[in-house]
C-alpha cells in the first residue's frame, strides 16, 4: 500500500483541476463543492490505508522509487520519491481529517458566496494537495517545492476578498513574510547541498553523512541548521516573524482553520521535525529553536489576553502553541543527545496532532459563530449560548482541551511538552526558564480561551443580531472534531504508546508499558503545577469575564491601562514593522529611485542626446553636392598619399622630419 | 625601349586630367568622360607594367593586359549604366548640370 501513497495529493490535486478548467454547468452542488469533497475523501481514504500500514510497523523511506528530476553535471542528481514513516504518517491523519472536515464544513459556510465558491473549491483543493506533497516528499528540494506552492495558496486564500484591501495587504503580507523565511531555508539548503551534495533524506539523515560532510568546519552545519529552522520561523509563524498569521485573518474563517490546524503552519513544525537528525548535530540551533519557541509561546499568549476580534484570540493562540511545539522540538534535541530519549520529539509531534484536532475546532466553531452573527467583534456577541447551542458546547470542550484539562488532548500533549522541557533543564538551565514561560503560558491559555467563550456566548446579547444555529453541514464536522479533541490524547497510550511510535521515525524505540506512561504523568508534581494554573486561569476567567460586579474599567487605567494598550497594539510589533517599512524602507526607496531617475537615467538618456545632437551635426556633411564629394575623396587620397610617404616613415624612424622628405 | 618612367608620368598625367574634368566640370556627360580618362589612365599603366614584366623579373606575365581588358568592358557598362542615369536624370529635371542635382542628400 505504501508505495501508492504518492496518489494521496493526486486525488485533491485532479479535483483542483476539475473545479478549475470543467464547464460551469456541469460543476454541480455548491459550484464545485461536491468535486472538492470526492477529492478531500480519496485522499482521507488512502491517508488512512498508509496509516493502517504505518501502525503496522510498516514504513518507506530508504528504499522507496525515486525518478531523477534534475541531473546537474555528470555525478551530482536531485531524485525526487516518497518518504512515509510515522511523523508523515502522523501529518497525514491531521491533514486528511481536518482537510475533508473543513471542505465539507465549507458547503454551508460559503454558500452565499456565489461565483466565488469556485475559485475558493480550486485554491483550497490546491492547498491540500501540496501540503500532501510536502509531507510525503523524501528530498529536501522536493519539500521547498511544495513549501513554496503552500505558501502561494495560502496567499491565494487569505487574499480571497481580494476586493477589500485590508485582505488584499494581509495576503501580501502573509507572503512576503513567510517569505523571509524561505529564502532562509533555501540558503541553509544550499549550505547543506555544497557540503554534502545530494538533499535527498535517505543520505542527508544517514548516520555520520552530515557529521563528516561538515567535519572540517562543523560551524557551517549549524549556520544550516539554524538557517533551516528560519524557514520554520516564517511559516510557523514564530517571532519575530510572526504578524503575518494574525492578519491573515481576513480569509474566510475555513481557510484560517486550514492554515492554522492543518496546513501552512504547521508544514514550519513539521519540517522542523524532519530535519531533526541535522538538528540533533547541532547543539547551538537546538538552543535557538527552543529559545525561539518559549518567547513565542509567550508573548503571543500575551496578545492575545487583550485581543477583540475572536479570529484574533484564536490566532494568538495559534502562535503560541505553535511555540509550544517549537520548544518542545528544541528541548527534545537536548534529551536526544544526551539521554537518547525521544520525550521531546513525541511530545511536539503529539502537541501537533492534537493541536491539529482542537484548532480546527476552535476556528470552525469560531466561522459557525461569525455566520451567525456577522461580525469578529467580541464585544458586539454574547449570549449566544441558548441560540447556539451545539457550536457553544463544541467550542467549549476546544477551550477546556487547549486549555489542557484532563482527560481531553489538549492536557496530554501540553504535560508532555512540559515535561520534556523541564527534564532538559538538567542539561542546560536555560531550559528551566523556557519552562517557566510555558507554565506562565498555560496559565494565560485558559485564561484567554474562556475570556473568548464566557464574551461570546454567556451574559446577555450586546448587539441586535439574530442568531441561529448554523446548518447540519456545519455543525456535524464540529462535532466529529470535538469527539477528535476528546480522544485524541489517548493516542498516548496505544499499542505501545505514541512516544515509542513516533521514536522510530528519528531511531529511537523504547517501548514503556503504558500503564508507566499514565502513572509518571500523575506522579509527576509539575502535572499538577500546570493543571492548577490553567484551573486559575479558567476562575480568573470567570470571575471577571461571568459573573457580575467586576469593574473592568480598571483595565483602562494606570500600570493596567498602558498594559492593555501595549497589548492591543500587538507590543507596537506590528506597528515597528510598519514604521521600519514606511520610514526607513521608504526612505531607502527615494534614494534608489532618484538615483534610478537621475543617474541611471541620466546617463541613458545623455547618450540619446549625444547620439541624436552628433546626428544633427553630422548629416550637414551630406550634401548632395556630387563635385564637392569628388573634391573631398581627392583631398583625402592626397592627404593619405601624403601620410604614406613622408609621416610614416618619419614614425617608424626610416626617415628624419623635413629634412629626410628631399 | 621607351624607359617606364615615361609611361608612368604620361598615364599620371592623364589621370590628373581626368581628375581636374571631374572636380571642374558641371555638365555631367562631360564628368563621365573624364571618368573615362581617368579609367584609360589606369589601363596604361597596367599594359605598361605587363610589358615590363620581362625586364623586372625575367619571364614574362599577360595578366596585366588581361586585367586591362577587363578594365575596357567594365568601363563600358559603367558608361552605359552612367548615360542611363544622366537620362533619366534629364527627363525628370530637365538639366544635366551636377551641381543642381542635389537631392540625394538628408
Amino acid at each position: 500500500m505504501l508505495e501508492y501513497a504518492w496518489l494521496i495529493p493526486v486525488f485533491p490535486f485532479l479535483a483542483f483541476m476539475l473545479i478549475g478548467l470543467l464547464p460551469k454547468r456541469t460543476l454541480g452542488w455548491e459550484d464545485g463543492g461536491g468535486y472538492a469533497i470526492g477529492g478531500a475523501v480519496g485522499a482521507f481514504v488512502l491517508s488512512m490505508l498508509v496509516i493502517w500500514d504505518v501502525l503496522n510497523g510498516k514504513t518507506l523511506t530508504d528504499d522507496s522509487v525515486k525518478t531523477t528530476w534534475l541531473v546537474i553535471g555528470d555525478s551530482v542528481s536531485v531524485t525526487f520519491g516518497i518518504w512515509i514513516d510515522q511523523l508523515t504518517a502522523i501529518m497525514l491523519l491531521v491533514i486528511s481529517v481536518v482537510g475533508t472536515l473543513v471542505v465539507i464544513y465549507s458547503g454551508g459556510y460559503m454558500h452565499e458566496e456565489g461565483v466565488g465558491r469556485r475559485r475558493y473549491y480550486a485554491e483550497i483543493m490546491l492547498f491540500i494537495s501540496v501540503m500532501y506533497g510536502l509531507v510525503i516528499a523524501s528530498n529536501c528540494l522536493e519539500m521547498f517545492i511544495f513549501w513554496g506552492l503552500v505558501g502561494l495558496c495560502s496567499y491565494l486564500l487569505i487574499g480571497f476578498w481580494y476586493e477589500k484591501p485590508s485582505a488584499a495587504s494581509a495576503a501580501k503580507r502573509a507572503f512576503i513574510v513567510t517569505r523571509v523565511g524561505d529564502i532562509m531555508f533555501m540558503a541553509g539548503l544550499i549550505i547543506l547541498f555544497k557540503y554534502v551534495g545530494n538533499l535527498d533524506f535517505s543520505t542527508l539523515f544517514a548516520a555520520g553523512v552530515a557529521r563528516d560532510a561538515f567535519a572540517s568546519d562543523p560551524n557551517m552545519l549549524t549556520l544550516a541548521t539554524a538557517l533551516i529552522f528560519g524557514g520554520a520561523i516564517g511559516k510557523s509563524a514564530q517571532f519575530p516573524l510572526h504578524e503575518w498569521l494574525p492578519d491573515a485573518m481576513e480569509g474566510p474563517t475555513t481557510v484560517s482553520a486550514l492554515i492554522h490546524a492543518a496546513t501552512m503552519v504547521k508544514a514550519g513544525i513539521y519540517m522542523t521535525a524532519r530535519t531533526y537528525p541535522l538538528l540533533v548535530l547541532t547543539p547551538d540551533s537546538l538552543l535557538f529553536v527552543a529559545i525561539i519557541g518559549g518567547v513565542t509561546a509567550l508573548l503571543a499568549a500575551t496578545v492575545a489576553l487583550a485581543a477583540n476580534d475572536i479570529k484574533r484570540v484564536l490566532a494568538y493562540s495559534t502562535i503560541s502553541q505553535l511555540g509550544y511545539m517549537t520548544l518542545a522540538l528544541g528541548a527534545g534535541g537536548y534529551l536526544f543527545i544526551h539521554a537518547h530519549e525521544a520525550n521531546g520529539y513525541a511530545a511536539a509531534t503529539f502537541h501537533m496532532m492534537n493541536h491539529g484536532f482542537f484548532k480546527a475546532l476552535l476556528f470552525l466553531c469560531a466561522g459557525s459563530v461569525i455566520h451567525a452573527v456577522g461580525t469578529n467583534d467580541m464585544r458586539l456577541m454574547g449570549g449566544l449560548r441558548k441560540k447556539m447551542p451545539i457550536t457553544s458546547i463544541t467550542m467549549l470542550i476546544g477551550a477546556l482541551a487547549i486549555a489542557g484539562l484532563p482527560p481531553l488532548s489538549g492536557f496530554w500533549s501540553k504535560d508532555e511538552v512540559l515535561a520534556a522541557v523541564y527534564s532538559a533543564g538538567e542539561f542546560d538551565w536555560t531550559f528551566f526558564v523556557l519552562w517557566a514561560l510555558g507554565i506562565g503560558t498555560a496559565f494565560m491559555t485558559a485564561f484567554y480561551m474562556f475570556r473568548m467563550w464566557f464574551l461570546t456566548f454567556s451574559g446577555e446579547p450586546r448587539s441586535e443580531v439574530h442568531a441561529h444555529e448554523s446548518p447540519k453541514i456545519m455543525t456535524v464536522p464540529l462535532m466529529i472534531l470535538a469527539g477528535l479533541a476528546v480522544v485524541s490524547g489517548f493516542a498516548l497510550f496505544i499499542g505501545d504508546g505514541f512516544k515509542s511510535l513516533v521514536g522510530d521515525s528519528i531511531g529511537i524505540h523504547e517501548s514503556e508499558p503504558v500503564l508507566d506512561i499514565a502513572v509518571e504523568i500523575f506522579t509527576d508534581p509539575l502535572t499538577y503545577v500546570s493543571l492548577v494554573l490553567a484551573m486559575v486561569g479558567i476562575v480568573v476567567a470567570y470571575r471577571v469575564y461571568y459573573l457580575p460586579g467586576f469593574d473592568r474599567a480598571v483595565f483602562a487605567r494606570g500600570v493596567p491601562g498602558a498594559f492593555q494598550r501595549a497589548l492591543e497594539n500587538r507590543w507596537y510589533i506590528s506597528k515597528f514593522y510598519d514604521d521600519f517599512a514606511y520610514k526607513v524602507w521608504y526612505g531607502f526607496s527615494v534614494v534608489a529611485d532618484k538615483f534610478d531617475r537621475y543617474v541611471i537615467d541620466g546617463i541613458v538618456n545623455g547618450f540619446a542626446y549625444l547620439g541624436a545632437n552628433s546626428g544633427t551635426v553630422m548629416r550637414k556633411g551630406q550634401s548632395g553636392d556630387v563635385r564637392r564629394y569628388t573634391s573631398l575623396v581627392v583631398v583625402g587620397i592626397v592627404l593619405l598619399i601624403l601620410f604614406m610617404v613622408y609621416i610614416l616613415p618619419w614614425m617608424t624612424g626610416e626617415r628624419q622630419w623635413f629634412w629626410g622628405w628631399f | 625601349m621607351i624607359p617606364i618612367e615615361y609611361w608612368i608620368i604620361f598615364s599620371s598625367l592623364l589621370f590628373a586630367i581626368g581628375a581636374y574634368g571631374v572636380l571642374t566640370r558641371k555638365n555631367a556627360i562631360v564628368v563621365l568622360m573624364s571618368i573615362e580618362v581617368m579609367l584609360n589612365a589606369a589601363n596604361v599603366n597596367l599594359v605598361a607594367f605587363s610589358s615590363y614584366h620581362t625586364t623586372l623579373h625575367g619571364d614574362s606575365d599577360a595578366s596585366g593586359q588581361a586585367f586591362a581588358l577587363f578594365s575596357i568592358a567594365i568601363a563600358a557598362a559603367e558608361v552605359a549604366v552612367g548615360l542611363a542615369i544622366i537620362l533619366s536624370v534629364y527627363r525628370r529635371y530637365q538639366t544635366i548640370d551636377v551641381d543642381k542635382i542635389n537631392i540625394l542628400r538628408w
